[in-house]
């Protein structure tokens, strides 16, 4: 049923050479008869921060989600394209959207831990892939990856209490633990601190700095200021369209597109 | 307006109007509740003066004394009990002499005021014991029905103008039985645990055969309706393309929710027991077995069940799917591991809820003869979901069916008893949701 929903979508398998981590060409995405995504092209280099910006309903968070096809389990959406990790192409008949998934990990908007332990909430991910051969092990990446998600110094003590009980700052970088435990290669945020206060969004942010050591980050955001702070890349949608892609920097203080400009200053979204 | 009149202190017209017409809302609330309060109070008082009667049982503690040669002289002849029954009354006339009490003890009078299966409870008691023969033992034996309604107040000097079973000498003795002490009145254990009895017997008669029948039905319905609708609805919701067909399917389901039961009882009529048992030959599916009938409650309750699973399903929010699969999990994972376990509780809910429906469900069992006339013990365990049976609902429709007033008091203590399982289930149901019920 995966794969029946994309019968339009590009089946290539020789490696497309290209420098990015992520590539996508010609992507376009139908929501039934709305036409959400059209024509982007993207590169997303590895350890960098990209950020996708835009004002609402521009198809930011639906490009997202093609990128490790969680719009799989939405039945009304069609992708076609060519999007490409490492130069295969995912939507290929051939990929189980659950081996991408464990290589293009995701945190989401609202903090959305599982109703168990913090320690199970972390260790949900190594355990379904067999990554840990013993207990000590499993511990060893728990402890990992929150220290990763610059959580683990307020739980060490209370791993087994429920995740659920933590705050929403704490609950996010629980979110982003176990994205990580998994150990990806990719980390797609979906707008992550957008239910955050700003103390627990300096953290985040933060850690979105240091995550670049390690995987290639595309973050989703409303907040321009959190683009600029975070990202080395931004891409700028609007109506669906991909207006302007660029270093960070070039972006905000020298956009090439009047559409561009309009929004960073504030005149349009 | 003025500003005068736009003091805060007086209400303006409109608000006045707005104000009225909550409170007459309110007022319609409240009578709409006190109404359902009050003919549930009714209700309840009804049931419970009808048919508290049916938990007592008038008995006569008599001496009787065990002659050895007349119980040999009664275990030879062809009616065994009736033997028994001189004895009985040999023992009630001894009693009457000890106390003082001057009447005539005839047959007649014998047979208005013991239960006409007393001198089986005789029999069975000297067969338990052998070595009590030729001793004295003190009985306590059922009272006719006529008795026991007359110790009640249901049988008055009145009432029984044209009753040829007894007589108003009858009850005079029957007062002077009960200054001397010899009757009273105990708790009827036999209503709980025995079987159904014939027309004439009404104190003889219990629940309790046909609690097993509906116990048998209820296993049947939780081992079909619970796999088959939680593999039903985890499809219907997790797995299946939402398209026409499904669609169709959904609506469906919730059609055949508002099926009447008795069209579930002729479909078990004619696919198991016609189809299943005539022309295929299944040797269990046959009429009043418990296993037909616990298959037709199925039938019914199977579109309840699937949709309330599907409704805790729904309930857990798409967050926890899409975390799941976000690190990886299969569809199947995510759900396994993650939705079924927080829809649990919903899931159990709703499923004893439809078992307790299945339980007071009266019409299917009546199409495929449940309606059974069940006097001895279930054999074993493996005749338990096929041999003839009744189920509780069956068993006080027949009985409400009968003539006699004291059947009429039965069949309310009846709903007593299926009102008292249905309220377990319930309560069941509900300390299930507090306790497994997880917060997010």
């Amino acid at each position: 049923m995966l794969d029946a929903t994309h019968p339009n979508g590009p089946q290539t398998e020789t490696p497309v050479s290209t420098q990015s981590k992520l590539s996508a060409k010609d992507v376009n995405v139908h929501y039934g008869d709305t036409h959400a995504i059209k024509d982007v092209n993207v590169e997303i280099d590895d350890k960098t921060v990209t950020a996708f910006i835009g004002p609402s309903g521009c198809g930011k968070s639906t490009f997202l989600r093609c990128l490790n096809r969680m719009n799989d389990t939405i039945d009304i959406c069609r992708v076609t394209g060519l999007i490409t990790l490492d130069g295969e192409d995912i939507y290929n008949p051939k990929v189980d959207p659950v081996q991408l998934r464990a290589k293009v990990g995701m945190v989401f908007q609202k903090p959305n831990p599982f109703p168990k332990s913090i320690f199970d909430n972390v260790a949900y991910g190594p355990r379904i892939h067999g990554m840990a051969a013993d207990k000590a092990a499993l511990e060893q990446i728990v402890e990992t990856a929150l220290k990763r998600a610059a959580l683990w110094g307020e739980v060490k003590d209370r791993l087994h209490a429920p995740g659920t009980g933590l705050s929403g700052g704490q609950q996010q970088r629980l979110c982003i633990a176990r994205a990580v435990a998994t150990e990806p290669e990719v980390l797609l945020m979906d707008e992550p601190c957008s239910a955050l206060d700003p103390i627990a969004t300096a953290q985040v942010e933060e850690l979105i700095d240091e995550l670049r050591q390690n995987f290639s980050v595309v973050i989703v955001t409303h907040s321009m200021q959190q683009a600029a702070r975070v990202s080395q890349k931004t891409a700028f949608f609007h109506l669906g369209n991909l207006v302007e892609f660029g270093e960070t920097s070039q972006i905000f203080t020298n956009p090439h597109d009047a559409r561009t400009e309009s929004y960073i200053t504030g005149r349009i979204g | 307006m003025t500003n005068a009149a736009s003091s805060l202190y007086t209400e303006s017209a409109r608000t006045k109007k707005r104000n009225s017409a909550e409170r007459r809302f309110k007022a319609y609330g409240l009578a709409a509740i006190g109404a359902g309060l009050f003919f549930l109070v009714v209700l309840l008082w009804q049931i419970i003066g009808n048919g508290a009667g049916a938990f007592l049982q008038t008995r006569l503690s008599l001496p009787i004394a065990l002659d050895t040669a007349a119980i040999e002289k009664a275990e030879g002849s062809m009616m065994k009990t009736s033997g028994y029954n001189k004895l009985i009354v040999a023992g009630l006339e001894g009693a009457m002499e000890a106390q003082g009490i001057k009447a005539v003890l005839d047959k007649k009078a014998a047979k208005a005021l013991l239960s006409s299966g007393a001198p089986n409870t005789l029999r069975q008691f000297v067969l338990k014991n052998p070595d009590k023969l030729g001793q004295t033992v003190t009985l306590s034996l059922a009272g006719s029905s006529r008795l026991d309604g007359y110790l009640k107040g249901r049988v008055t000097r009145d009432s029984i103008a044209d009753d040829k079973a007894i007589r108003p000498e009858h009850l005079d003795l029957a007062d002077a039985l009960q200054g001397a002490g010899l009757l009273r009145k105990s708790f009827n254990w036999g209503f709980i645990t025995g079987n159904d009895a014939s027309d004439l017997r009404p104190e003889q008669s219990g629940m309790g055969q046909s609690v097993l029948g509906s116990l048998a039905m209820m296993l049947v319905v939780l081992a079909v309706c619970l796999p088959v609708s939680v593999a039903a609805s985890i499809y219907l919701e997790e797995f299946a393309p939402k398209n026409r067909l499904t669609a169709f399917i959904e609506v469906n389901i919730s059609n055949l929710a508002a099926v009447p039961s008795i069209v579930y009882g002729i479909l078990a009529l004619a696919a198991f027991i016609q189809f299943g048992g005539g022309t295929m030959g299944i040797e269990a599916f046959r009429a009043s077995a418990p296993l037909v009938g616990g298959l037709a409650l199925s039938l019914m309750t199977l579109p309840t069940i699937i949709i309330a699973t599907r409704a805790a399903l729904k309930a857990v929010p798409q967050s926890i799917r899409d975390a799941a699969l976000g690190v990886g999990a299969s569809q199947m994972q995510a759900v396994f591991h993650h939705v079924l376990p927080l829809a649990m509780p919903g899931i159990m809910t709703g499923t004893i809820i439809g078992l307790a429906a299945a339980l007071g469900e009266t019409a299917p069992l009546l199409l495929i003869g449940m309606v059974a006339f069940v006097q001895t013990d279930i054999a074993s365990a493996s005749s338990f979901f096929t041999d003839p049976n009744v189920g509780m609902p069956a068993q006080i429709y027949i009985w409400a069916t009968r003539a006699d007033g004291a059947w009429y008091e039965r069949a309310w203590g009846g709903i007593i008893l299926l009102l008292i399982f249905l309220a377990l289930m319930n309560a069941v149901a509900i300390f299930l949701r507090r306790k497994f019920e997880r917060r997010w």
